[in-house]
């Protein structure tokens, strides 16, 4: 871009809102994803609506591709600005504007960093449940985009489980408000259903009211330690199907417990194959007969110890290391390359086999871990970017896996979304009619593909 | 040497670094989960303020994606130093540090401004000549021309950065503390070991009261304290300016100091001061002919609270103070050292004392060295949120153990009007032994 459009861009916005150097640009060219990196030509630090509005005019103006983005946790590309354009930054619109405690709804601006919205709904003994991994960095914003889920995913849902309205900007700086306060809304298309998980490449949230419930009463959390990591797996089914719904039901492998104990010290077992990190909460009577279940599906399925924590601390420290285990992997070696695979629950212990098999047929080092009780396993590769030949079998190693868990009626991404970096298994997973019908929506909102473009639609299928 | 910046000459400088490497660049995984501990995130709320960032802008550097400009070298020297990102960072990434070699980089390829060389190369190379220089600050305490000026406002007239410096300064002992202590000072009681003593140069030059305290703490637990009179500087300035000739010059006769004093610890009640003599370690790591040595002197090297809290048994018992009380963890201790158990322990250990908990995850107060004066506006940002921090304990009496954090805190108690004292540990623990030996 050149100095002349960066020049009007800040006279119609303000200098301090538009950044537009190299060094700056070169800032706002990744996100989490690994091995991904493309620059914007130009940064717009959003601070409310109007800026919003000035961005995507200026763009129509110019022909300018724009991608929103939050604080850039991403995981699939989606806030990377693969053709370039404006970057718009959310990230300064963090207000919580009504938390309304009588009606159960908290109404936030997209930046709101989603530990914010914990803190300020449990302060009166609410609760927001959906938890990601990053949920002490992640915006609201990002995370109703990606429809992220967390550790209470199982039962109480994920992000979008939560969303009661949506204000959206179109990319035509049109705005509409989808959906209202109330629990119950039926009037027109659900279209704030829709919105919820589309990655950027709709609309723009500029104002999202997010539904509240009551703090459960109690908690019980419980840690299984499993000499084979198959046989957590196969617990997590025999919990399931025995009808109990824990509140969290978490898995991690021995090479990722090593890293986190690693980070974290807290005393986890590096010598056990796998463990699972198990929670059910709600009514004390309730938390009783289901921790019951659950003790009798770990030890049926060889647990080799199962213990409680002790204390509300203790099961906080658990989760917080669960939360940091992505990050923590990459400890060990450069470049970590994670996958997000999801299968019916009964096939878990099936795909964790194709993953070791997959390990040690390509001599590649793999870490799984995730959120077992959805089905949702994150295996993570742990390699070196500088390593052709490795890069090279890990890509092939995780292309059998992706079949595998398709063959099983799986998915290839469970939360992290399609963005750039899955848009190309795309196809396959959904098959072709489904693609020509998510391209006729976006061209609905978006005929000329300038918002997030280069995402979820491979490059030659657009 | 010219006196232009030659951003190529940088690049190139960066294929090595100095004790890291690149594989140490590429273990950030990019997550993110760093930035919002980040003070200058929190102040800026931009990519190029975040540990993430900075790491990605050296990777660029190094992989020769962006030149390392004056506005690269900029975001490079915003960095506090504070460290908080690496305590965060699952990755293990140590992203303070590489923007140390970083700066390391940068400043042996770029024309040196002729103060700095002569602060860093010369004047800090010995205390006595680090004392010369203050002397007229002292003469203008003395007039009285201080309490006139902070009244009157004109020194804001002369210049905003000589205001702040003057402001920033408490009041300063008559003379260093060093000409006033004997080499040694015998345990009070039956010894059980022997200590050093190791008298940074702020608590020399500006807090000899609290390192007088200290001392007096660690003889009451039954310590002989050796303070050798010809220490040095242990270096942070140097390292935090890029400056590793002189640092390692006087690390090295630090090390060989106390390897002379056949002593069981080197304790320090300056964080800063016991972070780098600690960090020694690896400083020295890729240099055979002293990495044991350094490694020997690290490894017994213990913060003014490491020390105390093992070494005060229930002999010596405390007495009560009544107070509320919240710990500011100097960056230094909570972050470098990865201490924060033995600080919340000694005072929780005071009989009547109220601990309150800061609620905000060890955040930096600002001070860091001189970024308070470098880098003023946001250093002023980060110390307003800190006091909306304590302002929250409802704290009557907030205490640190860094003579940087300390002036940093005395001068925003001032600025922002509040009626909490601020005090060094040693202060605190000394007050509470001197009240339980007047109960006996
Ligand atoms: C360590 C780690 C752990 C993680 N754990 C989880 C997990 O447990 N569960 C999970 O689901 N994900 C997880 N993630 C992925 C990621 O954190 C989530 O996808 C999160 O929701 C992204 O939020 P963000 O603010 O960083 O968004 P960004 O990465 O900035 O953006 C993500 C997408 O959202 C779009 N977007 C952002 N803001 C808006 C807006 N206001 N309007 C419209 N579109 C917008 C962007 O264009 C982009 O496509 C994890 C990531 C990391 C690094
Ligand atoms: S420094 Fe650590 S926490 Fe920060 S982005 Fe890199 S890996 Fe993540
Ligand atoms: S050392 Fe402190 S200021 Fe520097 S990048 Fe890390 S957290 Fe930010």
């Amino acid at each position: 871009m050149n100095n002349l459009i960066i020049s009007k861009l800040q006279e119609s916005l303000g200098k301090s809102k538009v950044l537009s150097s190299g060094t700056e640009l070169y800032c706002y060219s990744y996100d989490a994803t690994p091995l991904v990196s493309f620059k914007p030509d130009a940064v717009v630090k959003a601070h409310n609506e109007e800026d919003i509005q000035k961005t995507l005019e200026f763009a129509a103006s110019e022909g300018l591709p724009v991608t929103t983005r939050g604080s850039g946790t991403g995981l699939s590309g989606g806030s990377i600005p693969v053709d370039g354009g404006i970057v718009l930054l959310t990230t300064a619109m963090n207000r919580i504007l009504e938390l309304d405690a009588d009606d159960l709804s908290i109404t936030v601006e997209p930046g709101v960093i989603t530990t914010a919205v914990h803190n300020a709904v449990e302060a009166l003994d609410l609760f927001y449940p959906p938890d990601p991994g990053s949920m002490k960095v992640s915006t609201i914003g990002g995370n109703v985009a990606e429809n992220a889920g967390g550790l209470r995913g199982l039962k109480y849902g994920i992000t979008g489980d939560y969303v009661l309205s949506l204000d959206t900007y179109f990319i035509d700086g049109s705005k509409v408000r989808y959906g209202t306060k109330c629990v119950k809304d039926v009037a027109g298309y659900n279209v704030t259903k829709f919105l919820v998980g589309t990655e950027g490449t709709i609309g723009i949230f500029s104002k999202i009211v997010l539904k509240l419930v009551p703090k459960p009463k109690t908690k019980k959390t419980f840690l299984a330690l499993y000499d084979d990591v198959i046989d957590a797996c196969r617990t997590v089914s025999a919990i399931i199907s025995r009808k109990v719904i824990p509140s969290t039901l978490e898995l991690m492998d021995n090479v990722t417990i090593n890293c986190v104990e690693d980070y974290a010290g807290i005393g986890l077992p590096r010598d056990v194959d796998a463990l699972l990190l198990i929670e059910t909460d709600g009514h004390p009577a309730v938390v009783e007969e289901d921790a019951a279940v659950i003790e009798s599906a770990c030890r049926e399925n060889h647990a080799r110890t199962l213990r409680t924590a002790k204390s509300l601390q203790e099961a906080e420290e658990l989760f917080t290391a669960r939360r940091m285990a992505l990050s923590a992997l990459a400890r060990s070696k450069p470049t970590t390359i994670l996958e997000d695979i999801t299968v019916p629950r009964p096939a878990i212990p099936e795909i964790m086999s194709c993953i070791k098999e997959m390990a040690s047929k390509y001599n590649i080092r793999i870490g799984t871990f995730g959120h077992a009780g959805d089905g949702n396993m994150h295996p993570t590769c742990l390699t070196d970017e500088r390593d052709q030949d490795e890069i090279h079998r890990v890509h092939e190693a995780y292309q059998v896996i992706f079949d595998k868990a398709i063959s099983l009626g799986g998915t290839i991404s469970g939360e992290h979304g399609t963005g750039y970096a899955k848009s190309k298994y795309l196809p396959a997973m959904v098959g072709p009619k489904a693609i020509e019908v998510m391209k006729k929506i976006k061209a609905t909102f978006d005929p000329d593909h300038r918002l997030n473009p280069g995402k979820i639609f491979p490059r030659e299928e657009r | 040497m010219s006196h232009k910046l030659d951003p190529e000459k940088i690049s190139k400088s960066f294929a090595t670094l100095d004790i890291h490497d690149y594989g140490d660049v590429l273990q950030c995984m990019r997550c993110g989960l760093c930035i919002n501990a980040c003070p200058t995130y929190r102040t800026d709320g931009v990519e190029t303020e975040t540990p993430r960032g900075r790491v990605a802008m050296i990777k660029a550097v190094i992989d020769g994606k962006i030149p390392a400009d004056e506005e690269f070298i900029e975001h490079i020297y915003d960095c506090l130093n504070c460290q908080n990102c690496q305590t965060v960072c699952p990755a293990g990434v140590k992203a303070g540090e590489l923007v140390l070699e970083a700066r390391h980089r940068i400043e042996e390829n770029r024309p040196q401004p002729a103060l700095k060389k002569f602060m860093l190369n010369y004047a800090i190379l010995s205390q006595p000549r680090l004392a010369k220089f203050m002397i007229p600050l002292k003469l203008y305490q003395k007039l009285g021309l201080q309490a006139l000026i902070r009244k009157y406002d004109i020194l804001k007239l002369i210049s905003e950065d000589l205001k702040l410096m003057e402001a920033l300064l408490p009041p300063l002992p008559p003379r260093p503390l060093s000409e006033e202590l004997p080499e040694e000072i015998p345990a009070k009681g039956p010894e059980k070991g022997r200590v050093g003593f190791f008298l940074g140069c702020a608590m020399n030059l500006i807090f000899a009261d609290v390192s007088r305290a200290s001392i007096d703490n660690i003889s009451r637990a039954g310590y002989r304290v050796i303070i050798p009179k010809e220490v040095q500087c242990c270096g942070t300035p140097n390292i935090a300016e890029g400056e590793r000739t002189v640092y390692r010059e006087m690390a090295r006769n630090t090390i060989g100091l106390f390897g002379d004093k056949r002593v069981d610890a080197i304790v320090t009640d300056c964080a800063a001061c016991g972070s780098e003599l600690k960090a020694y370690r690896e400083i020295f790591s890729k240099d055979s002919s002293i990495s044991e040595k350094a490694k020997d002197f690290s490894s017994r090297v213990r913060d003014i609270s490491e020390f105390l809290d093992r070494a005060i048994d229930n002999s010596l018992p405390f007495g009560p103070i009544s107070r509320k009380v919240s710990f500011h963890d100097p960056c230094h201790l909570r972050h470098s050292q990865k201490l924060t158990a033995p600080q919340r322990n000694l005072l929780k250990r005071i009989p009547g004392l109220d601990y309150r908990e800061l609620p905000d995850e060890g955040q930096c107060c600002g001070s860091a060295g001189i970024y308070n004066i470098t880098h003023r506006e946001r250093s002023m940002k980060i110390l307003g949120a800190k006091i909306d921090s304590i302002d929250k304990t409802g704290a009557e009496t907030i205490v640190s153990s860094n003579p940087g954090c300390l002036m940093q805190l005395m001068y925003g108690t001032r600025q922002w009007g509040k009626s909490w004292d601020v005090i060094h540990i040693s202060q605190l623990v000394n007050r509470s032994l001197n009240s339980a030996d007047q109960k006996k």
